[in-house]
């Protein structure tokens, strides 16, 4: 099956956004903008707030370090918000603002205040945990199968429940039950076991899920994996951070923990936005594509990719009367099967199947989703599909014209070339060359005058069949007469007085069409009588009517097919009722637009 | 004899020329579109027109419509038509634009060029002539209750040839039967095809190709 190239990303995000400076923004989209803007507002007013409160209070360890958390989580939300807005059906943003607000809160850890510090304790870890989590949704934002969820069920686990002995046995700290290094050692421990099982267990969940993908999605993903696994392995777990933090060591490590940890959120979100967050396409953005003016339109594929978040999206379209599907080039295309990690959603419309959407399994594994845009792409597809087929029957008319041209080109040579070949091998045997004779024969030259006679009345009949002459000197009206006289059986004809001239190309299909429906009523019909109607209405419209009182049943032949391909080339129509037993009659309508 | 020749075809022009010159006529003018014919046939005055139905600047019938016109004006001009191919609708505008003094033939037929010669010499004498072609396929078109399948073989022969325009004289020496049987085979023609009778010869071409075109 042919795929369609992947779209140029960097073409698709300007198209993006010229798209979206020329429209206006559907208002579900001014809301939801609207909504994360507040989101974004609230965390930068929080971690001002969390400022506030560490450099109010106790100096000891240095402010400024607790504020580089503030600093992580911010980055994170920034992140978090702009994936938000672009690809609001993915929740990989919704994810990273989560954690943004987490580091905000982690940070806190450092306050003179009591309650705050022991919210700060308490979430402590959690970035880890929400890092874990990113990496096991990323792309779709959703955690896929058993393993994913109870990895990252483990990482949450021992981030938030295994890290309660760290605050509550290990002093200072505002809810401590009892100094009791022993049982804290156990915690820390438990946490660090769970903590370790649970970054395996993502480790080789994300390994799978890479070599499952294609050679375009790995290149995406295994950086961001492996500098994610990474950054979670040098995390240190809570206590460790909270050591740091409280007796100020290893000032340069944190600071490279920390910055690996702040560059997660933008990594996330850099590869996000190139795996196919282009720009959002939301159903709205869809809505106006339609609305959109040919020129403007970016191609549906394009959309629904960026719709969707899956540059290897592919259209097929069912075309009427043809078995089979095919793909946007109008080549015929057989659906991928499910297991080779794609799926397939059919696309209907009033009941009927006009599409099909191949998409990435791995990266949608809910069908509903795609179910949902196709439902409003539904109508663009149809238009899509017509389009299709329009480029179908243009390489069929262009295939026909190859065809014809073979055939020209094979007449002239075995008919007309070898002719004259022959005539020079006369016209030699005339003058005598090669027998030593002298003068030519009066018969002899005689033979080859008529030889080339009979050259010129085959280059004739092979000329008349390209365009016959009386169809260019005289118009529709006079060669069909002529064609009527060529025929064997009689054809009535009423051409409706049509004297006058008609566009070439009106002519030129009309008479196609007359001579390919007598010549078919001739050869398969069994026809004894042929009639021929033209009449011209309003000056505008062409009528064209043949009729034969043969067997009937006439199917959708090749004939018939060009036929058709050829009067919708010029906007007209074709309707052909053929029941067997009853005659055959072809009715031609064909706008003259003169 | 003094021809102009309207031909824009320059290989055609010098073939016609050669002809013309070893059956000892005078080319006294050429032209290469419908108008410059008329004009340059209207200063000439020449006993005979040789003109392309299809020259320049349509390609279409150009040649034939200047052969009308010229008819119109000077009646009897004696006009010979030259085409690629032969349409039956052609003959019979040409023929009714006054049947004397008319020929249709093909261009090829200058190759044979003592027979073109001598039909160009019937037509400057006032005759008609039509090519073989056209008329066969107003012979062959099938037609219902076909009125000519009531013909002997030797009366389509002879009505064949009367369409092409030949005389009596010229059937019975072409068939090798005497003048007397073509004018009673002729006569039976007439009665069974309900065709008007022609006093003359050279008027009768339209009356059988009228028939034969309905």
């Amino acid at each position: 099956m042919t795929l369609d190239p992947a779209p140029d990303p960097l073409r698709l995000a300007r198209s993006g956004e010229a798209r979206a400076g020329s429209r206006a923004t559907s208002s579900r989209r001014r809301s939801l903008t609207l909504a994360v803007g507040e989101v974004a507002v609230t965390a930068l007013l929080g971690g001002l707030g969390v400022l506030a409160v560490l450099y109010s209070g106790v100096a000891h360890p240095p402010p400024w370090q607790a504020a580089l958390f503030v600093v992580g989580g911010w980055a994170y939300v920034a992140a978090g918000t702009v994936a938000w807005v672009r690809r609001p059906s993915c929740r990989i943003g919704l994810l990273m603002t989560a954690g943004g607000f987490a580091w905000l809160a982690v940070a806190l850890a450092n306050s003179s205040v009591p309650a705050l510090a022991t919210v700060g304790m308490v979430v402590g870890t959690l970035p880890v945990a929400i890092v874990i989590h990113l990496l096991l949704a990323f792309p779709s934002g959703r955690l896929g199968g058993p393993a994913a969820h109870a990895a990252a069920l483990a990482g949450y686990f021992a981030c938030l429940v295994l890290q309660a002995p760290v605050y509550l046995f290990t002093p200072p700290s505002p809810v401590l039950i009892q100094d009791s290094p022993s049982v804290a050692d156990a915690g820390l421990l438990a946490q660090r076991i769970v903590g370790a099982m649970a970054v395996i267990a993502t480790s080789v969940i994300v390994g799978r899920s890479l070599r499952a993908a294609t050679p375009a999605q790995r290149r995406l993903l295994a950086p961001l994996s492996v500098y994610g696994i990474v950054a979670v392995l040098a995390f240190p777990a809570g206590p460790a951070v909270a050591d740091l933090l409280f007796n100020g060591g290893g000032l340069t490590l944190f600071i490279v923990q920390m910055t690996v940890m702040t560059g997660v959120p933008i990594a996330f979100a850099v590869a996000a936005l190139r795996g196919g967050f282009a720009r959002t396409g939301e159903i709205e953005e869809l809505g106006a594509w339609l609305g959109a003016d040919d020129a403007s339109r970016p191609q549906l594929t394009d959309l629904l990719a960026a719709a969707l978040g899956d540059r290897s999206v592919e259209l097929l379209f069912r075309v009427p009367g043809e078995q089979g599907w095919v793909n946007g080039a109008g080549v015929f295309a057989v659906p991928p099967a499910a297991s080779a990690g794609r799926s397939v959603t059919e696309v209907e419309l009033a009941g009927e199947t006009i599409g099909a959407i191949v998409y990435d399994a791995t990266l949608l594994p809910r069908s509903q989703e795609v179910r949902d845009f196709v439902r409003v792409v539904a109508l663009a597809l149809d238009r899509e599909r017509l389009t299709v087929e329009l480029r179908a029957s243009r390489a069929r008319l262009v295939e026909a014209g190859d065809a014809e041209r073979r055939r020209i080109a094979r007449d002239l040579h075995d008919g007309i070339q070898s002719r004259l070949v022959l005539l020079s091998v006369q016209a030699g045997v005339a003058a005598g060359v090669g027998a030593g004779v002298g003068e030519p024969t009066a018969d002899a030259v005689t033979e080859l005058r008529l030889g080339i006679a009979t050259a010129i009345d085959e280059l004739r009949a092979l000329v008349h069949g390209v365009m016959p002459a009386e169809l260019t000197e005289r118009g529709l009206a006079a060669a069909v007469e002529a064609l009527a006289d060529r025929m064997p059986i009689e054809v009535t004809l009423d051409l409706g007085g049509l004297g006058v001239r008609l566009p070439p190309t009106v002519e030129s299909t009309g008479y196609f069409v007359i001579s390919e429906a007598l010549v078919n009523a001739v050869k398969h019909a069994r026809a004894s009588e042929l009639a021929v109607t033209l009449s011209l209405h309003d000056g505008e419209r062409l009528r064209i009517e043949v009729r034969d009182d043969g067997i009937g049943g006439a199917g959708s032949g090749h004939g018939t097919r060009s036929m058709s391909d050829r009067v919708e080339a010029l906007g007209g129509k074709l309707r052909i009722d053929s029941a067997t037993g009853a005659g055959t009659r072809v009715y031609v309508e064909l706008p003259c637009g003169s | 004899m003094r021809v102009v020749i309207g031909e824009d075809q320059l290989l055609m022009r010098e073939g016609l020329a050669l002809v013309l010159a070893r059956a000892g006529c005078e080319t006294v003018a050429v032209a290469g579109d419908g108008e410059e014919l008329v004009r340059k046939a209207d200063a000439h005055q020449p006993d005979v027109v040789i003109a392309d139905i299809r020259m320049p600047p349509t390609h279409t019938d150009e040649g034939l419509r200047a052969a009308l016109e010229l008819r119109a004006r000077r009646p009897g001009l004696p006009v010979l038509v030259l085409s690629q191919y032969v349409q039956r609708r052609y003959a019979v505008e040409l023929l009714e634009s006054g049947e004397q003094g008319v020929g249709y033939l093909l261009k090829q037929r200058i190759g044979d060029i003592d027979r073109f010669v001598g039909d160009l010499r019937r037509v400057v004498a006032g005759g008609s002539v039509l090519d073989r072609e056209v008329v066969a396929a107003m012979l062959h078109r099938p037609r219902r209750g076909d009125p000519l399948a009531r013909l002997t073989d030797r009366q389509r022969e002879v009505l064949e040839l009367m369409a092409e325009g030949r005389s009596n004289a010229a059937i019975a020496e072409q068939l090798v039967i005497s003048e007397k049987s073509v004018a009673r085979h002729a006569a039976h023609i007439y009665d069974e095809l309900a065709i008007e009778r022609s006093p003359d010869d050279h008027r009768r071409v339209l009356a059988v190709v009228r028939y034969l075109s309905a």
